[in-house]
């Protein structure tokens, strides 16, 4: 059984960070006027405010609740994810960052129209990224469920309605000029909210006797050298690759001033997730140690909740465990309304021509859809669940994107059947996967674990097909592609001062 | 023989750069010479960014690859069982690498990324002022 707490804490926490990002959000929409606004905040903001705001963006209820709930639950297999997640930005710089910025494209079907002029890729694009916009959103607003659950003793389904009326509602009103201030606000919320009870606990724990407990908590079992290096290799493929096609990612990148830009921003954006993943880490350490009654899938996510009302205790503990609430509130919101606001940007572009109106009905809809779905299915863990969305992501939309910024030969041919191709094999492996689990929950044999983890076959596969069609498919390489590539890489010609007033070189 | 803009900073042109070499040898007469710079400019500015964008890709696989191989090595560290009894503030170290070990490379890695990549495009820039210099734009 989970620990009951104190609901007041739960309302106050709440309606707190609900109320500061409402407020910065709406102070901010009186900046926000323009078409060009409402999409990319005009490409004004400053590289530390972007990266704030794509850690903001970024860091999931999978960051703040589920790696901390998954080294508590599987042990040391449990550690992988958060360094693919935070290295799956190493790969954005090295591979996408200031290229994509230099394209221009808004969103990802803008780039691969531009760099394929093709509409049916165009088209293939927009569903992909609507589709994995949704499945992004689900666990979020499962993980705002159970932190509802936990911190107040509503039913689980007023979670995730509270988080789906609040993004729409912040979204369609303020588009992303207030998204920007509102997620780097996020950011530094959810660092706190993790930080400051992590340090708590260690500081609460020093004094005990640690190295009786550890041979219990720290089994050899679950311990390094135990890790399956092929499901491990996989996942990593997944999470590193992912993360270069993730739609709430990418159109961040469009705010920068310039391709250099780009790439600090990114550099930031590592070295603030690096610092981030320590503490739900170290969590989930102390967790394993104090907590082990947790240790059960459905109960392991909420470790970062209670462990601090545990540990510490008295006013102090209230206080930490209302910090930790309030901080995994803002995740579901940040990651939510940033995912709203891609796949607000995409469909009402699709459909609607980009108009300000267009974007706000879509933004309502983006929001609704995934909410049914979560009232609808039963959550698997939050790590988990958003590892198969990378795994998507990558074995999708990371190849073409790669393949297109590095590679003339691409045609839009190479890039539907590669993209077709990724998305089938995936899709169908992971649904036959969860369909051979012997029940919700129970853990995987090796077969259904090969299947639920497939970026492993399923990327080199879409790379594959998307090379060999543009290659001898018979499709034309688009016109014009040398001055393309030469956009995308050649750097812009710089002012005498950029933006931060560094005199620029050459 | 018209000889080629000269080439002679090894330090700022890529090892892929071939050496341009004319063959043709054209009669005298202006409009033919201004016909020849202008697609010799083109040629030459094509060949800038082909070597740049080589560059920017040779850079991102070398970091990618040297990240890949810290995570191994980290893997493969961990997995020492030596590492299982050592205990630190009640934590074994093959824990405690696997938990904390792939962030310094990581960062580390991605600081030598943009700094890399910032001076491929300044040495792109030098060498794409160089053949302004000789000739007009196509």
């Amino acid at each position: 059984m989970i620990d009951e707490l104190d609901p007041l804490i739960g309302y106050l926490a709440i309606a707190a960070v609900t109320v500061v990002t409402a407020l910065i959000g709406f102070l901010a929409v009186r900046l926000s006027r323009t078409t060009s606004d409402f999409y990319v905040a005009s490409r004004t903001v400053r590289p530390w405010w972007n990266a704030s705001a794509i850690g903001g963006e970024y860091l999931s209820a999978a960051s703040v609740l589920g790696v901390a709930g998954l080294i508590l639950l599987q042990g040391a297999e449990g550690l992988w994810f958060p360094i693919g997640y935070a290295a799956g930005y190493l790969m954005l710089l090295l591979f996408v960052a200031a290229p994509l910025r230099r394209s221009g494209a808004y969103t990802v079907p803008d780039f691969t129209a531009v760099r394929l002029q093709s509409r049916t890729v165009r088209r293939l694009t927009s569903v992909l990224v609507i589709v994995i916009g949704w499945f992004y959103i689900v666990p979020q607003l499962q993980g705002a469920s159970l932190t509802v659950e936990i911190a107040t003793g509503l039913p689980p389904w007023a979670g995730a309605v509270a988080v789906a009326v609040i993004v729409g509602v912040i979204v369609a009103a303020g588009g992303m000029r207030s998204i920007t201030y509102v997620q780097a606000f996020q950011f530094w919320l959810k660092l706190t909210a993790v930080a400051i009870p992590a340090i708590a606990m260690l500081l609460v724990v020093s004094g005990r006797d640690l190295d009786s407990a550890a041979a219990e908590a720290f089994p050899a079992a679950l311990g390094p050298v135990t890790v399956d290096p092929l499901a491990t290799t996989s996942l990593m493929v997944a999470l590193l690759l992912g993360t270069l096609g993730l739609p709430h990612v990418l159109v961040r990148f469009t705010t920068n001033p310039d391709g250099d830009a780009a790439r600090r921003t990114t550099l930031i954006v590592v070295v603030l997730l690096a610092v981030f993943y320590l503490f739900p880490v170290t969590i989930g350490m102390l967790g394993r140690v104090h907590a082990s009654d947790l240790a059960e899938p459905g109960l392991a996510d909420g470790l970062t909740l209670v462990l601090p009302g545990r540990l510490v205790g008295g006013l102090l503990g209230d206080v930490l465990t209302a910090l930790v609430i309030a901080g995994a509130f803002g995740a579901f919101l940040s990651t939510s309304s940033g995912l709203v606001v891609s796949l607000a940007g995409v469909i009402s572009q699709e459909l609607a021509g980009g108009t300000v109106r267009g974007f706000r009905i879509a933004a309502l809809g983006s929001t609704l859809v995934p909410l049914v779905v979560v009232l609808l299915i039963e959550p698997l863990g939050l790590a988990g669940s958003v590892g198969l969305v990378f795994a998507f992501t990558a074995s999708t939309l990371s190849p073409v994107l790669v393949l297109g910024i590095w590679w003339r030969g691409l045609t839009a041919r190479g890039a539907i059947w590669g993209m077709t191709t990724g998305a089938l094999t995936c899709a169908a492996a992971v649904a036959i996967g969860l369909a051979m689990r012997p029940e919700a929950g129970a853990s995987l044999d090796e077969w259904s674990a090969a299947l639920t983890q497939p970026a492993l076959y399923t990327v080199p596969l879409a790379v594959l097909v998307t090379v060999a069609v543009s290659r001898w498919g018979g499709g034309r390489r688009p016109s014009g592609i040398d001055r393309m590539l030469a956009r995308l890489h050649v750097p812009e010609a710089r002012l005498d001062d950029d933006i931060d007033g560094r005199r620029s070189v050459g | 023989m018209i000889e080629p803009p000269p080439a002679d900073d090894p330090g700022t042109t890529a090892p892929s750069r071939p050496e341009r070499v004319r063959v043709t040898a054209p009669l005298s007469g202006e409009p033919l010479r201004a016909v020849s710079r202008v697609s010799q400019a083109a040629d030459a500015e094509s060949v800038i960014v082909n070597g740049l964008i080589r560059s920017q890709l040779r850079l991102a696989v070398i970091c990618a690859i040297g990240f890949s191989a810290a995570l191994v090595a980290i893997a493969l560290v961990a997995a020492l069982p030596a590492l299982d009894d050592l205990l630190v503030a009640g934590v074994p170290v093959s824990w405690l690498v696997l938990a904390f070990g792939a962030y310094p490379p990581l960062v580390a890695i991605a600081a030598i990324a943009v700094l890399a990549a910032r001076r491929t495009e300044v040495q792109f820039r030098v060498l794409s002022q160089r053949t302004d210099l000789d000739g007009p734009r196509a």
